[in-house]
Formats: C-alpha cells, sequence, structure tokens
C-alpha cells in the first residue's frame, strides 16, 4: 500500500509541476496553454532520446529537455500576441497535437506508435532497487518545491505586479511603460521549461514513453488542478492537482468493493466523476478552493 | 489530381458546415468556443440510433427525435452548467464545455458500451459520372445543409425572432433596452443549435459510425471551418467548411496522410493570426 | 502560515487515502490475480470479452475449491488502451492488491508501459500484444504473449490471399504498431511489385476517411488490404463501398466482428478477412461457446475472449504446478503446463488441476489455440484462417496449418 501512496504522490508532483507552469503562464500572466501535453511530451522525448538514442548523461539530457520546452514555450508566446485568449486556447491545443503527431509520425527517430523504453534513470546505481521509488519521489519533490520557490518569487518580485497587470488589461500595461511582449516571451518559455522538467522527469520514471500517454486529456486534467485549486494561487493548485489525481485514482477503489460495477462501467463513472467535480467546484467557489488573495506582496511584508 | 477530390471535398463540407453555422450562432450569445459540441453531435448520434433501431421507427422521424431530444439537452446545459457561470472567464469555461463533453460521452458509453453501431438502412453504391462517384445519401446530406443554411440566412436575416437574436450576440444590453428579452432569445438559440448538433450526429452516423468518441473527432473541423468563413456568418461557415474539406484533401497529395488532423489546426492558426474575422466574418475574435 | 495548512491538508488526504484501501485488500489467504483490459479507447470492442473470461475462469474455480486450498481474487482494472492510465491501474494491482499476475493486457504500448513495474515487483505478465519489443523488454523471462506477433499475421494472410490468384493490391494500415507490422509481413510475402500504391496509414479517429479510400483505389487494384480496428474499419470500408470499389476488401477478423455486420448489413458481402485461429474443432474452444452462451458457427467468435479465458487457466495451472504464487516459480511452471510433449492433454481447468493433483504430466490445450511457448514467451504459431462474409455469414475459404 505504501509503495502505491508513494507512486502516487509522485504522479502528483508530475502534476503539480505542470500546474505550477500554467499557474504562471495563465493564472499569473492571463496567457492560454492548452498544449501542456505537447510541451509534456517535448520534454520527455528530449530527455529520452537523447540519453537512450544518443547515450547523454542524465545531467545534460535532463537540462535539453528544459531547454527545449523553454524554447518551444517563447515561440508559442509570440501567438499570444494577437489572439483572444480562447482562440489562443484553441491554438495551443493545436501545437500540443502538432508536437504529438509528429512524435507519432517520425518513427525513424522516435519509435512513433512502438513506444520508446528508456534504461537510464537518474542515480540509479548509487541505491537498492527497492529503495528507489522513494528516492524518486524526493527527487520529483525536490523539482515541485524549486519550481513552487521560483514561481513564487516571479509573483511576488515587481514582475509578478507587472504579470498581474498584463493579466487584467495588457493594453494599459503597455500604456504604463511595460514591455508586455518581453515579459510574455519570457513567463511563457519558462513554464514551457518547467513542462519541460515535468516530461523528463516523467520518461525517466515510468521508462517507456509513446505517443498515446500524451493525448489533450492531460491538459484537462492540469487545467482542471488550477481551475479547482484556484487560479493565481501556488498554494491552491498543488491542492488542486493533488484533488484531481486522488478522484483519478480514488474511484479506482469503488471497483474492489462494488463487484456489480465492471471495468467498463467503472472508467465511465471515473470520468463523469472528474467532470461534475470541476462543475460542482466552479459552483459552489467559483474561485477555486484556495482563491488568489489580493495584494500579497503587502501582507508578506507585514507578516515577515 | 481528379473531380473525386472535389467530390470528397463538397461531401466534408456538407456534414461540417452545419455544425459549424451552430457553433457560430452559440459563439455570438454565448461568447466561448464551446467544447461541448462533441458531445452534443455523439448524443444526437445515439438518440437516434435509439429510435431508429431498437424503437424501429423509420430514420426521418428518428432524426427528428434526436434533434428534439438534442436540443433539449443543449438547453439544459446551458440552464443548470453555463448560466450559473456566466461571470467566470471565457477559458474557464472552455475547460467546462470540454468537462462537459466528456460526461456526456461517458454517460453514452454507460449505457451503449463502446460497439460501433449503425442505422437501419443499406449501404448504397454510388452514381459514377466523369470518373467521380457520388451517392445518393450523399447528395441528400449536401441538399440537407443548402435548405439549413438558406433557413439560417432568412431567419436571421428576415425575421423578428433572427433580428433579435443578432442583437443580443451584437450587443446584449442595448438590446434589452430595445425591449428584446435576452434570456429567451438565449434559450431560443441554444434549442436551435441543439437541434442542428443532433441532426449533425445523424448525419455523422450515416456518413462514419456511431460511436461515443464520434462528436470530439468532428469537433475540431468544425471549429476551423466556423473560424474561416468568419464567425457569425452562416454562409461563410459553408464555404469555410468548403476550403477546409479541400484543403485536407490536397494535403495528402503532399505530406503523409497521417498528418491530417493537423490541418485543421494549422488553418485555425494562420486565419487567427492573419485574418481574425475569417473570410466573411464580422464579428470580434482579436483582442 | 498557509503553507503549514496546506501540509496539513494533504498529510490527512494522505492518511485517508492509506485508510480506505486497506479495508479493500485481498484476504491474506486469497491469491490475488490483476486483469488489466481495455475495455474503452481503441480496444474498447474486445476488452469486455477478455474481462468477462477471466472472471468465469475465477468464479468456477473458487466454486470447485480454488487452488493450492487458497480463493483466487480476481482485481479487474481498465486500461483505456492507454499506457498512462495503464501505469497508475497496474500500480495498483501490485501495491494495494498485491497481485502476482496482471493479464489480459492487449495494445503493445500497454503491455511495455506497465513493463518496468511489473518486472521490478517480479509479476508474471500475460498479454495479447504484437510489438516484437516485448521479448527484448522482457529482462526476467515473465512475460506470456498469447497471440503471434503482427508480422506473423500479415505473412499468413499474404500467403493465403496470394494462394488465390490476386496479383494486384492497394495497401493502407491504421496508424499503430500492431497493424504497421502486420503491413510489413504482408509486403514481404506478396512482394513490392504487386502494390499499386505506396503503402500509407491512417490515423483512427478522423473526421472523414474520403481522401484516403480515393487514394487506395486510385489505380483500381485486384484488392485492397487494410489493417485496422473495427472502428475505423467501418467508416473506412463504408467509404470503399461509396466509392464503387469492387475488388476485393481484406482485413483481419479482428475488424469484422458482429458489431460490423451489424452496422454494415449486406453491404459485408464478399469481404475477406484473416486471423489465427483455435482448432475451430479443439474442445477448449467448444467448452469456451459454452461458458460463454454462444453458438457455434464459422466465425471467429470472441478472438480475445479465448486468449483471456487461456490466460488465466495457463496462469491458474502453473500456480497450482508450482506450489507457490512467487512470479519466476509461476513463469517456470507456464511453459511445463502448456509445451512439451508426451503429456496428458487437458482443454479446462478443472480437468488440468485434476490430472496435476493426480501427479500427471499436463499441455494445456486452449479455445484460442494449442499454447505452446517459445523460450521468449511467445505464443508458437497459430493456424490461420482466411474466410469471406456470405450472406452476413463467415465461411471459411482457406486454411493455413502450423
Amino acid at each position: 500500500m505504501s509503495a502505491y501512496l508513494v507512486s502516487m504522490a509522485t504522479y502528483a508532483g508530475f502534476f503539480m509541476i505542470l500546474a505550477l507552469a500554467l499557474n504562471l503562464q495563465w493564472g499569473l500572466t492571463g496567457m492560454v496553454n492548452f498544449g501542456i501535453a505537447g510541451f509534456y511530451a517535448l520534454g520527455a522525448y528530449t530527455s529520452g532520446l537523447l540519453s537512450a538514442k544518443a547515450g547523454w548523461p542524465l545531467g545534460l539530457s535532463i537540462p535539453m529537455a528544459i531547454a527545449a520546452g523553454f524554447a518551444a514555450g517563447g515561440l508559442v508566446a509570440l501567438l499570444s500576441m494577437r489572439l483572444r485568449e480562447d482562440f489562443l486556447a484553441i491554438v495551443t491545443l493545436g501545437v500540443g497535437e502538432v508536437i504529438r503527431l509528429i512524435v507519432l509520425n517520425e518513427d525513424q527517430i522516435t519509435e512513433g506508435p512502438r513506444g520508446l523504453r528508456i534504461e537510464a534513470q537518474p542515480f540509479q546505481s548509487l541505491m537498492a532497487p527497492e529503495n528507489y521509488p522513494v528516492f524518486y519521489l524526493g527527487f520529483v519533490a525536490f523539482f515541485v518545491a524549486i519550481t513552487y520557490w521560483i514561481c513564487e518569487r516571479i509573483r511576488k518580485a515587481p514582475m509578478g505586479r507587472t504579470l498581474r497587470a498584463i493579466r487584467e488589461d495588457d493594453v494599459v500595461a503597455g500604456v504604463l511603460g511595460k514591455n508586455v511582449f518581453r515579459h510574455r516571451i519570457q513567463i511563457f518559455a519558462i513554464g514551457g521549461g518547467f513542462m519541460g522538467l515535468a516530461g523528463a522527469l516523467y520518461a525517466h520514471y515510468s521508462q517507456n514513453i509513446s505517443p498515446e500517454v500524451f493525448m489533450p486529456t492531460v491538459a484537462m486534467f492540469i487545467w482542471m488542478s488550477v481551475i479547482v485549486g484556484g487560479a493565481g494561487n501556488n498554494r491552491g493548485l498543488l491542492i488542486g492537482a493533488g484533488t484531481v489525481i486522488m478522484f483519478l485514482e480514488g474511484t479506482r477503489f469503488f471497483g474492489d468493493v462494488l463487484p456489480w460495477l465492471d471495468a467498463e462501467t467503472m472508467s465511465s463513472v471515473r470520468i463523469i466523476t472528474i467532470g461534475l467535480l470541476l462543475i460542482v467546484t466552479l459552483r459552489l467557489r467559483p474561485r477555486g478552493l484556495l482563491p488568489e488573495p489580493k495584494f500579497t506582496y503587502t501582507r508578506d511584508k507585514i507578516a515577515g | 489530381m481528379n473531380l473525386q477530390i472535389f467530390v470528397n471535398a463538397l461531401v466534408n463540407a456538407a456534414l461540417i458546415a452545419p455544425p459549424a453555422m451552430a457553433f457560430s450562432l452559440l459563439f455570438g450569445v454565448l461568447k466561448f468556443p464551446n467544447f461541448a459540441i462533441g458531445g452534443y453531435i455523439t448524443l444526437g448520434a445515439f438518440a437516434a440510433y435509439t429510435f431508429n433501431v431498437p424503437l424501429g421507427l423509420p430514420l426521418p422521424l428518428a432524426t427528428l427525435g434526436a434533434m428534439l431530444f438534442t436540443g433539449f439537452v443543449v438547453w439544459l446545459a446551458h440552464v443548470w452548467v453555463f448560466k450559473p457561470m456566466q461571470d467566470q472567464s471565457a477559458v474557464t469555461l472552455l475547460v467546462v464545455s470540454i468537462a462537459l463533453t466528456l460526461i456526456l460521452e461517458s454517460v453514452v458509453r454507460l449505457f451503449f458500451s463502446a460497439d460501433v453501431r449503425g442505422f437501419d438502412i443499406p449501404l448504397e453504391r454510388p452514381w459514377k459520372f466523369w470518373g467521380a462517384r457520388i451517392t445518393r445519401e450523399q447528395v441528400e446530406i449536401i441538399a440537407c445543409a443548402v435548405v439549413l443554411a438558406t433557413g439560417l440566412h432568412v431567419l436571421l436575416r428576415h425575421t423578428r425572432i433572427g433580428r433579435a437574436m443578432r442583437a443580443v450576440a451584437d450587443n446584449p444590453m442595448l438590446a434589452a433596452i430595445r425591449g428584446v428579452d435576452a434570456a429567451k432569445i438565449t434559450a431560443l438559440t441554444t434549442v436551435l443549435c441543439g437541434a442542428i448538433f443532433g441532426l449533425t450526429g445523424v448525419f455523422a452516423g450515416l456518413d462514419l459510425v456511431i460511436e461515443p468518441l464520434v462528436g470530439w473527432n468532428l469537433t475540431i473541423p468544425i471549429f476551423a471551418a466556423a473560424i474561416l468563413g468568419g464567425i457569425g456568418s452562416p454562409y461563410g461557415a459553408i464555404l469555410g467548411a468548403l476550403l477546409l474539406g479541400l484543403a485536407e484533401e490536397l494535403t495528402i497529395l503532399v505530406l503523409p496522410s497521417t498528418y491530417k488532423i493537423a490541418v485543421g489546426f494549422v488553418i485555425i492558426a494562420i486565419f487567427l493570426l492573419l485574418r481574425p474575422q475569417g473570410l466573411f466574418g464580422t464579428a470580434e475574435i482579436k483582442k | 502560515m498557509s503553507f503549514h495548512m496546506n501540509r496539513r491538508s494533504f498529510l490527512a488526504a494522505g492518511t485517508a487515502a492509506l485508510l480506505v484501501p486497506t479495508i479493500l485488500r485481498a484476504q491474506e489467504s486469497d491469491i490475488a490475480i490483476g486483469s488489466l483490459t481495455p475495455n474503452t479507447g481503441g480496444g474498447a470492442p474486445f476488452g469486455p470479452n477478455i474481462t468477462a473470461a477471466h472472471k468465469r475462469v475465477v468464479d468456477a474455480v473458487n466454486a470447485a475449491g480454488g487452488i493450492l486450498g487458497r480463493q483466487v481474487r480476481l482485481f479487474q482494472e481498465n486500461s483505456e488502451t492507454n499506457p498512462e492510465t495503464a501505469v497508475r491501474a497496474a500500480d495498483k494491482l501490485i501495491n494495494v492488491n498485491g497481485v502476482c499476475a496482471i493479464v489480459g493486457t492487449f495494445s503493445s504500448s500497454v503491455t511495455l508501459g506497465v513493463m518496468p513495474k511489473c518486472q521490478a515487483a517480479n509479476v508474471v505478465q500475460m498479454c495479447t500484444s504484437s510489438s516484437s519489443d516485448i521479448p527484448v523488454a522482457d529482462e526476467k523471462g515473465l512475460v506470456f504473449n498469447f497471440q503471434p506477433l503482427s508480422p506473423i499475421w500479415g505473412r499468413a494472410i499474404g500467403e493465403l490471399v496470394k494462394s488465390r490468384g490476386i496479383e494486384t493490391f492497394g495497401l493502407m494500415a491504421l496508424n499503430n504498431d500492431f497493424t504497421r507490422s502486420m503491413m510489413d509481413g504482408f509486403i514481404e510475402i506478396v512482394g513490392q511489385d504487386a502494390l499499386l500504391n505506396e503503402p500509407f496509414y491512417y490515423n483512427a479517429q478522423q473526421s472523414s476517411y474520403r481522401s484516403e479510400v480515393t487514394q487506395l483505389i486510385e489505380k483500381n487494384p485486384q484488392a485492397v488490404f487494410v489493417p485496422s480496428y473495427v472502428t475505423d474499419f467501418t467508416a473506412v470500408y463504408k467509404e470503399l463501398y461509396r466509392q464503387g470499389y469492387e475488388g476485393t476488401v481484406i482485413t483481419t477478423s479482428l475488424s469484422t466482428g458482429p458489431q460490423f455486420k451489424e452496422a454494415i448489413g449486406g453491404a459485408a458481402e464478399g469481404i475477406v478477412h484473416g486471423f489465427p485461429v483455435p482448432a475451430i474443432n479443439s474442445p477448449a474452444y467448444k467448452e469456451y461457446l459454452v461458458e460463454a452462451g454462444l453458438e457455434a458457427s464459422d466465425s471467429v467468435q470472441h478472438p480475445f475472449g479465448t486468449a483471456g479465458r487461456d490466460q488465466l487457466t495457463t496462469l491458474l495451472l502453473a500456480i497450482e504446478k508450482a506450489g507457490s504464487t512467487a512470479g519466476p516459480d509461476i513463469a517456470k511452471a507456464v511453459w511445463e503446463v502448456t509445451t512439451g510433449e508426451g503429456k496428458t492433454t487437458v482443454y479446462n481447468l478443472a480437468d488440468g488441476l485434476a490430472a496435476l493433483r493426480a501427479g500427471k504430466d499436463i499441455n494445456y490445450s486452449g479455445a484460442s489455440g494449442s499454447i505452446e511457448f517459445d523460450e521468449e514467451g511467445m505464443v508458437l504459431g497459430r493456424d490461420f484462417q482466411l474466410s469471406e462474409i456470405r450472406d452476413g455469414e463467415d465461411v471459411v475459404i482457406e486454411r493455413l496449418e502450423y
């Protein structure tokens, strides 16, 4: 049982990094990204291919995954300049799908639908296999903490105010002399980098990745994490990501106690439950479980 | 390159254009891209299947039933889900609409499983002309699309209800001042659009297969056609659907066909970036 | 301050999650087995049959007193034909339910996806998958594949149609590993020169298959071969018919099951489809039909359901034989109860258990095939059968015996 909780917590960790990254892009700066699965795939395949096929050490391949996500994020940010947010959603969804199609179709490089097998795991040789899952949870938690720390720093820094200003009204922010364009690209790129990191961590954890892993449903779960948790609030969405994983996984146990629920019915019930979670949360708490606090930075200063 | 490519594009367009028009209308009153249309179309297909096969009604009657049923469900979704959330941002509503599609698909799966199904009518061999082939059923689908587009045009331009719909879409506040009951008009629009999605479900079931994902698979092409033609323009949606169909057909001459799914997305991106009003639209979808 | 609150609520949530499932664990004395089947997604048309077959075997053995004097508890999970979901489901099966084997995985990406977890926990896997990576990835020798690898399918179907005198072909395949390598095997046999088009792939979930079909039949080949699953094939076939193609349509029997015939009706006439089959006269297959409540016919019925029965039967026989539920012991015993000559042939679990308990060596011959494994755990060749749909029924036209 505890091994199961360890691995679910590890999954929650991947979701948390993705949710933090999305919050940076959307919650803080107002740039929509539905291509999360694409960035996740980009990170996973960059690190996976570099280590499995080019024999790079993980110390280089994982940073490359971050760099790939970072670069892709910067490029996609260019789109956000001209698009209303809901249409940017469709375009970024397209970006994610195109990345998945490339991974699927360019099978000479990516192994396509066969899936890519990755042997390498960070610090694998240093410990006994039975301790490794716990170590990996710690490894992921470490990166969640770093991501959280960086996101909080950005939010509380003067830059955070600028970003919120861009989110509320980019024209006004521009008139006030803020370089809206540069900030947008920076934030989208940083978010993309985190998503790439999450992908690399996933790839070396699961050791087997295939295009089917990176369907748009992943983006959906991350969006639900952020909206349920409370957009703009980094703590809230850690809870959001945990909640979504708990709902996704917790519903599994219905099947063990209710034998008349067959596997097929179960998965329908699971998806219905998750969908209702979002709708009910929004009906009861329109700003999420932990809403974004107003003027956080002043309160923090007083508290500190 | 042969005539068949144009026939293919025409049939695709006839399938995509009506829901693209409905999507456009719905966008006008609700102001966000509604991904729930995938779920609505699936629902329409299965409703018609239920009337047609287990209950044994003839297909035209089953289609009518499906349109009524889907119209009702779309109205219900509006009242229960979207209306209470109208203060949320467009993106939040978009995420909710995806969740709604997932819920509807799962409900369908709960009752019908994922088996493929078909209506109770035989497949037909095509008529052949100048090396191209088309079936009677396809001609009927095309005719339906044309009638529907004309009907919508007349409704929007030449009737009081239609003018009220456009007024609410343009500026709900102003419409209210002029004495238009916006809530009633919105409800009417959702039912009308729902009926069109139900009809699309039937066409999709005829053309492809009846299965829970049938609506989701059509969603992006529908968005692409609506954006290409210009949101808010029914004729634009037809032309958009045609051009999209042609673009898809022509792409596979140069790219592996496995990239076909990307064509819709690329068209959406290009148009939104270069000509956000689409070919004929007036609606403001740029920021 | 609120960070502590967050941690506290996280801990509370964790504890709650920890408490609930402990109630659900199998009793220590039960033998826990995981069934991980594709009940939704691409494998949805086949998963429910596998699930049901697994359950029938377990119910029957429990009614007859269980294995090694213990009851068998089957934990069923849906892989959704998606490796991402499947890995987490496997995690739950292994770490919460404590299963000694995971059976019923279908698509290669799922089988390969859960493999690292299974190998680490010494859990036996039994699958019906096609990727030739499976034996490579199976470092501990714990994986048994109950389906021939798909190039073998392609070659067998190629042999069978070639002998029917068809000379020119059009080829397209669904874009996944199973169908792509089937196409490769097919080309090996019929030869590049027989192809009138450059073979290409299409994706499932397209909004139309018109242009693909136009391309496929452009040069009017005598036959088209479309390795596929049932959902996409139904749409593709409708389009082939509507575009007036009059040649022979060849596919796998996976795509032409009862659902397909129901959806297409009379227009399905003349489709030729091939599949690895049980000896239809095999007692195990006949028993399966009775167990599943099916009428005997010429069609390949429940191609994966039969494999599901064989998986669980083999597994339980191996556990009885090994006298243990440790993965490596079970794996070793799987060969002993299925493969090798001069043993007592058994066709079902009850007879097998009786024979084992009487001290005999057994060889299980199953409903999906004779079930003999090579040293890599891949099932050895099964018979292939080519059928044609006539008046809505499958009629056997040729058979290839290995």
